[in-house]
């Protein structure tokens, strides 16, 4: 029975798990559960998920949430997995829990709280909330800065010193790419100052791609239809209906 | 590196005292801004507890380091971390969901009801009452599904896991607050109460000596109220001074 993946590429560790799939050669079923049409929040998702949140995986009869806990399994149960994603030497592995561990309380409440608050709001049926989107900002503003000078310091290309990538790189990275919603003035804006985290992105990119652009082609298409909306919406004040509508129909 | 009173802390502390791990204890404390050294800074560069150093080896964040303690120290029973890949993704699972969830809440609401004077910072009601949201739907969670089943412990297990003694800790924390608040809390969650209690049969007599500096700060927290309460005169002078554990 193949592995089942519950998935909206719009959501940063749904990309980290399926970029891994692909990368390692994991056959999977993604199975799209839509977080705008509010699919997550079904009875029929809660019996895969009760926390109704994404990704899920159920693999024959074994059910699995929270994207690092799933990333760990895939790294450990399916063969052929390279032992640099999530190494066997309890050192290096211990180091990757610690940075996938801060991930949550740091930069994790960063590019998320800023996207649903500000250019995603009306999609999501929320209100705008700069506030909360400023909240996101310092998250994110000192996780970057932390990155640039703790978990990249050293020589290597990737998190901890290392020369490829391991789980931590995909998790991280996918969150940061959510930034790409903003447009690119946005992006720069936040990402400018932080040379090493600039370069480390590419790196990911390069040993993960063709998947890793694949993967995000779904957020490049949803910041042009954004940036669209936005400019019609500047033009006519007709705005935030038109933008659910269309990002509805085409994503 | 551990202060007692940070729930990470007192996690750890107790799962080497439980297996036997000879550690030494160097206390960072809190409230003093010991965290905040440079000194500390080379231990730990995100100034947070706790922290160890295994030799040339540092490590920080609290579920990283349960897990290499109980890979790396021989003699740590299976079921703290079971070899077995998919209990194993569990305890990853219920860990992971913990700091978005429980200790999201839990952290924040002691913090801004009670402990912030003590370090000298002001309460936020506001975000008090934020946390307060998030930690009744994680205490919620806890109920009706990690306490599924029949097990005494998170996911249905007969004993103990690193996710029990972890998220234990953090509700050990509400111990400081106002009796009627951690009541209103905890009351509705018959099973996280009974699953507190057998976390502490489990691994008695470390757990209430782990604690001890939480029920100290829960005697004193209560004097306090009881004094402030007299000074408005005398309204709330029976409440209970006996300690729920």
């Amino acid at each position: 029975m193949k592995l089942k993946l519950y998935a909206d590429r719009m959501s940063q560790p749904v990309r980290a798990v399926i970029i891994f799939c692909k990368k390692n050669g994991i056959d999977f079923e993604e199975i799209r559960v839509d977080i705008a049409k509010r699919q997550h929040l079904t009875p029929e998702y809660a019996e895969i998920n009760p926390m109704k949140q994404l990704p899920a995986i159920v693999d024959g009869r074994f059910k699995l949430f929270e994207s690092h806990a799933i990333l760990v399994y895939l790294a450990s149960s399916f063969p052929g997995v390279a032992d640099h994603w999530y190494p066997a030497d309890v050192f290096k592995r211990s180091k990757i829990h610690s940075v996938l561990d801060w991930h949550h309380s740091n930069l994790r409440r960063g590019p998320t709280t800023i996207v649903r608050n500000t250019v995603l709001a009306p999609v999501l049926g929320r209100p705008l909330n700069p506030e909360a989107a400023a909240e996101g900002e310092k998250f994110l503003s000192a996780s970057l800065s932390k990155i640039e000078s703790i978990w990249l310091k050293g020589n290597g290309r990737f998190l901890l010193g290392g020369n490829q990538p391991s789980i931590a790189d995909l998790s991280l990275v996918c969150d940061i790419m959510q930034l790409e919603l903003l447009g690119e003035t946005e992006r720069n804006r936040f990402l400018g100052p932080y040379k090493e985290v600039q370069q480390w992105i590419e790196n990911t990119r390069n040993a993960t791609n063709p998947h890793f652009d694949e993967v995000h082609k779904i957020l490049m298409k949803a910041r042009e239809k954004l940036q669209n909306l936005r400019l019609k919406g500047a033009n006519n004040e007709g705005g935030e209906s038109d933008m659910k509508r269309t990002l509805h129909s085409r994503i | 590196m551990p202060d007692r009173m940070s729930q990470p802390s007192r996690a750890v502390i107790f799962f080497c005292k439980v297996n036997g791990i000879d550690y030494e204890e160097i206390k960072v404390h809190i409230s003093k801004g010991q965290h905040l050294t440079p000194e500390f800074a080379e231990i730990n560069p995100m100034k947070q507890l706790p922290a160890i150093a295994d030799g040339r080896f540092k490590l920080f964040e609290s579920h990283a380091i349960l897990i290499y303690l109980a890979c790396a120290f021989p003699g740590v029973a299976d079921h703290w971390y079971p070899a077995d890949v998919f209990k194993r993704s569990k305890i990853h699972s219920v860990l992971d969901w913990h700091h978005s969830n429980l200790r999201r809440g839990a952290a924040p609401y002691v913090f801004n009801t009670t402990i912030a004077p003590i370090l000298g910072r002001p309460l936020n009601p506001q975000v008090a009452a934020e946390a307060e949201i998030i930690l009744s739907s994680s205490l919620s969670k806890l109920e009706s599904f990690w306490l599924k089943g029949n097990g005494r412990f998170l996911l249905g297990g007969n004993q103990p896991s690193i996710a029990d003694l972890s998220l234990v800790c953090e509700l050990m924390q509400l111990e400081v607050l106002d009796e009627k608040d951690r009541t209103r809390l905890l009351g509705p969650h018959k099973k996280v109460q009974q699953w507190i209690e057998n976390t502490r049969n489990a691994t008695s007599p470390h757990f209430d000596e782990v604690h001890r500096v939480i029920m100290l700060a829960k005697e004193r927290q209560q004097h306090q109220r009881l004094k402030a309460a007299k000074n408005e005169g005398g309204s709330n002078m029976k409440r209970p001074l006996v300690s729920r554990m």
